[in-house]
């Protein structure tokens, strides 16, 4: 495929340009909204008016063949609802968004706080913890499934499993050929799951199964429906609680600021969903031509819209690196946009907000150190984080 | 200048009046309103900006 326009032939998905992708990002917005990535031979959309339009435009940027950079992941990946465009996309959509959207979550508001709360006191009485194993992990974990209705039983293989799908978005590097087993084990745990009708009676995992088999959609695309609603919730969430720790931790002015103004909390968790963008971005096939500022991505073409460059955009924020929570922060794409756009989010932001709320009246100052960062293709997320809380 | 909420696709995250107060709020089920049938002149780029931020593409605008 001939190509004209700006090329780099520089690797994402190098250790290097993983653990810290901004440069890599600024390189290639500097080159043009979209670069052809000659390793890959694939475009890469990369900067916030381009990758808003992109997802906004669903004819043209599809995801029906699949979001992911290889035919092997995109073919197991089929029948689920990132996979699909409108108007098949909607059905799909509408299977699992009436429980997610804030004004259904709602009932679900006090049972949060109380359990934010509870984890909270538990980690000021310990003084020091790890914010990812002791703090964003444990409240996804724990809550997600108990929503789903998931048995107890294979909870512990959740995590492992949701970083195996999600390496899986990009190429076959020794990453993601390591975490194939993981995924197959994943695929015969959730068909056990549907067949067996496993799912607690009356939770959204139970109901959903219920739906898919009136609308009579086959066992597969019911697993994947299953997945569609757990997996994206865990490693993303994760991500984002435990850098709002690191980042308020290194903005101490900025937590005063919440402790003095609650109600900044919403601006804030977004904030640090732009700026750690935990998801860097997802593929699509070109159904057509597009046309990006000066630059024409053929038909044909693969290209991966990169929302975690957009986010960072000096055309478009002021001072990007910065983290600022007073800064104009709900137009971030970190959630996606459009269509596909995080159909979790209003759960992402329960619980986010929820655990401000709770660290916000208990928490004078973190002390953070010892930063690390995982290698993952697709999640940008923490490992570990060493932090001491000084309790109000 | 006019806004049309597309009232099914709403799903009440609250963006549009988190941005732009002034043109959007929320009714008790969190559905969007738009205040304004036509648009004042003076609220142009605050209607555009909220509906622009809506994530699932709720709001459009009619230039």
């Amino acid at each position: 495929m001939t190509t004209s326009g700006p090329s780099s032939d520089l690797d994402i998905y190098a250790d290097e340009h993983i653990l810290d992708p901004y440069p890599a990002y600024r390189t290639l917005r500097d080159l043009g909204p979209a670069v052809w990535l000659e390793r890959y031979q694939v475009w890469a959309v990369t900067r916030y008016r381009a990758v808003y339009d992109a997802l906004h435009d669903p004819h043209t940027f599809s995801s029906a063949s699949g979001v992911a950079l290889t035919p092997e992941t995109n073919q197991m990946l089929m029948g689920n609802t990132v996979s699909s465009d409108p108007p098949e996309h909607d059905r799909l959509r509408a299977l699992i968004a009436p429980r997610l959207n804030p004004r259904a979550l709602r009932a679900y508001s006090d049972e949060v706080q109380r359990r934010a709360i509870a984890l909270v006191d538990d980690l000021i009485a310990r003084g020091s913890f790890d914010a990812v194993s002791d703090f964003a992990q444990v409240f996804p974990v724990s809550l997600v499934p108990d929503l789903l209705g998931w048995p107890e039983k294979g909870r512990d293989r959740l995590l492992t499993w949701a970083s195996a799908g999600f390496n899986t978005i990009g190429p076959m590097n020794q990453r993601t050929i390591e975490s194939v087993p993981a995924l197959q084990e994943m695929s015969g745990y959730v068909a056990g799951l549907v067949s067996e009708n496993d799912l607690r009676k009356g939770s959204w995992g139970a109901e959903l199964l219920d739906s898919g088999r009136e609308r009579d959609l086959s066992e597969d695309v019911l697993a994947k429906l299953l997945m569609d609603y757990l997996l994206p919730s865990l490693d993303t969430t994760i991500s984002a609680l435990a850098s709002m720790i690191l980042l308020f931790g290194q903005n101490p002015a900025q937590w005063d600021q919440i402790r003095a103004r609650p109600e900044a909390i919403p601006n804030a968790f977004n904030e640090v969903v732009r700026l750690e963008s935990p998801i860097r971005g997802f593929y699509r096939h070109l159904k057509q031509d597009a046309k990006v500022d000066d630059v024409t991505i053929p038909k044909g073409s693969w290209a991966i819209v990169l929302n975690a460059s957009a986010n960072r955009d000096e055309q478009h924020w002021e001072k990007p690196d910065a983290f600022d929570i007073t800064r104009r922060a709900a137009e971030h794409v970190g959630f996606g946009h459009g269509v596909h756009s995080c159909v979790g989010q209003g759960l992402a932001r329960l619980e986010g907000h929820a655990l401000l709320t709770a660290l916000a009246t208990r928490v004078r100052r973190f002390d953070v150190d010892n930063a690390q960062w995982g290698l993952n293709n697709t999640i940008r997320a923490l490992k570990s984080l060493h932090v001491t809380v000084h309790a109000a | 200048m006019k806004i049309t909420a597309d009232l099914h696709r709403c799903e009440g995250h609250g963006l549009c009046a988190g941005t732009a107060p002034e043109m959007y709020d929320l009714d008790d089920d969190a559905v969007v309103v738009v205040r304004y049938d036509i648009v004042p002149p003076h609220l142009e780029r605050r209607a555009e900006a909220g509906a622009g931020v809506c994530p699932v593409a709720a709001l459009r605008v009619e230039a």
